[in-house]
């Protein structure tokens, strides 16, 4: 399985799981530039071909929640690294 | 019946059964249809060119160029967020106000780029509720052909019939088409409510998801909607004058097209230029050339005095007669073709001596528009929807579409014969 890491002075970040999918609840608590960073990430998995790989809902205070389909589980994560919101990935056994 | 006229006909239903059957992309049926026309004689090039209507083509692609852009600012996700909010996050009342965005935005602009503007949404609100997004897209598929019915721009049929005929202005579909949409809308809101009600239960924790969601930011370029959102009155606004300053409506379009890529800037002009369809524009251009071999060899004349013949040239009979024939066809076949050979021949019955058109016209419209909705493959905005939803793990059944749909056209189609009839007949 999939691991990752990240800083809770910067970003906080849980996941759960919505019927079948994977339920990410993220809060900035440093703003910039990471939340335009993550924005990026929503602009990667909204321009693409496919609409519900992940569904993103913005609340108050910079919280969002990510509904990530289960098969693009991965490709999320890794987005998150690229833009350097999480800090680690790892496979685990 | 001349040796021309034969071919013309063979040629035409070649390209037309190729067309029913799906196995090749019509584009290139209608265009080789258009193209055999020419190079078996049976009309010459500039007789072909001559028959495609410019107008219609030119409506088409100013529109889909001012839509590319303003889609680009997040308008219609904000639209969508912002009414289920104020739907309160319930299930029933998102699928409705859903349902009723589609149809004012389909009266305005093409069904297809409504539903694909508001199906990505409707995906996303369904998830967070929880619910299957079914009965909205099947809401929506059905609400974006009758609110495509109400205008002169809404649906392609409307835009042939509006460019084909000079007196039937924007403001004239406006004020004769409205009325009966408006009406058959209000009879589908309790219908779809009941039809779908087992299938829309969610949590009240769901509810509050919705409720909570923040609508800042989902604009994404606020300087560049202002500028969409000026073109695009200015449009419609130039639609309801057009005839009174002598203007086509692909004038307009074209105008208001252009000018939006002018102050939007250069870098506007790629994409949205790529965003026209153009295998539509091209499927349109081989059509009007199809049909233009039929009317050169007077086989549409032919049938034309067949119908005045059959119902003995009362206005009621044949207005009727067009109304269920063009909705049974276009269920079932695109309504494009149909009504492309449809509108010489209501032009044919005028000149053998029917006096009034208008309620053929009207019946035509409304008929091939509203027929439509009968099956998955009755219009584009069916087969657009069906696709992406299969696409993203939610199939829609031929069968299990025709269990909704055949119905609710059934409905739109009684109640558009009543209206013609008392309107125009009685």
């Amino acid at each position: 399985m999939l691991t990752y890491a990240f800083n809770p002075d910067i970003i906080y970040i849980t996941e759960s799981n919505n019927d079948g999918d994977v339920e990410f609840f993220i809060r900035f608590v440093v703003e910039a530039p990471h939340l335009e960073k993550f924005k990026e990430v929503q602009h990667y998995f909204e321009d693409n071909e496919v609409y519900t790989d992940a569904l993103f809902y913005a609340y108050e205070n910079h919280e969002y929640r990510v509904i990530v389909r289960s098969d693009y589980y991965v490709e999320f994560v890794l987005q998150l690294m690229k833009h350097r919101l999480v800090e680690q990935v790892q496979w685990k056994e | 019946m001349s040796h021309q006229a034969l071919l013309a006909i063979a040629i035409f239903l070649f390209a037309y059964g190729f067309i029913i059957s799906e196995k090749i992309h019509r584009t290139i049926l209608a265009m080789i249809g258009g193209l055999l026309m020419v190079a078996c004689g049976i009309v010459d090039q500039e007789t072909a060119i001559h028959h495609i209507d410019f107008n219609t083509l030119g409506l088409l692609i100013g529109m889909m160029i001012i839509v590319s852009i303003t889609a680009d600012t997040g308008l219609f996700r904000y639209v969508a967020i912002k009414a289920a909010k104020r739907a309160q996050g319930s299930p029933v009342r998102i699928m409705i106000s859903l349902a009723v965005i589609t149809a004012i935005a389909s009266a305005f602009l093409d069904n297809v780029t409504t539903v694909l503007l508001i199906v990505p949404v409707t995906f996303s609100i369904t998830r967070q509720l929880g619910v299957s997004p079914f009965p909205f897209l099947i809401s929506q598929i059905v609400a974006s052909n009758v609110g495509g019915t109400a205008t002169l721009i809404g649906d392609p049929p409307n835009i042939m019939i509006g460019s084909a005929v000079k007196e039937l202005t924007f403001m004239a579909f406006i004020t004769n088409l409205a009325p009966i949409v408006v009406i058959v809308m209000a009879s589908y809101i309790p219908l779809f409510v009941f039809m779908f009600r087992k299938q829309l239960q969610t949590s009240e924790e769901r509810k509050r998801s919705i409720m909570e969601l923040n609508v800042n930011g989902l604009i994404t370029d606020s300087r560049l909607l202002v500028k969409c959102l000026s073109v695009l009155a200015v449009t419609i606004i130039g639609f309801f004058l057009h005839q009174a300053f002598h203007f086509e409506s692909a004038t307009v379009a074209l105008a208001g097209a252009f000018i939006l890529l002018l102050i939007s800037g250069e870098h506007q002009m790629e994409h949205a230029i790529s965003k026209v369809e153009w295998t539509t524009i091209f499927f349109f251009i081989g059509l009007f050339v199809l049909v233009s071999g039929l009317v050169e060899t007077g086989v549409i004349a032919d049938l034309a005095a067949r119908a005045i013949d059959l119902t003995g040239g009362d206005p009621v009979a044949a207005s009727m007669l067009i109304m269920w024939m063009s909705a049974i066809a276009s269920a079932f076949v695109d309504n494009i073709p149909f009504v492309a050979t449809m509108i010489p021949m209501i032009q044919e019955m005028g000149s053998m001596g029917v006096a009034n058109l208008e309620p053929l016209w009207w019946s035509l419209a409304l008929g091939a528009c509203l027929g439509g909705n009968g099956t998955l493959i009755g219009a584009s905005a069916n087969l657009i929807t069906a696709g992406l939803a299969a696409k993203e793990g939610h199939p829609i059944r031929f069968l299990q579409y025709l269990k909704y749909g055949l119905p609710l056209m059934l409905v739109s189609v009684a109640l558009s014969s009543i209206y013609v009839y008392l309107r125009y007949l009685a």
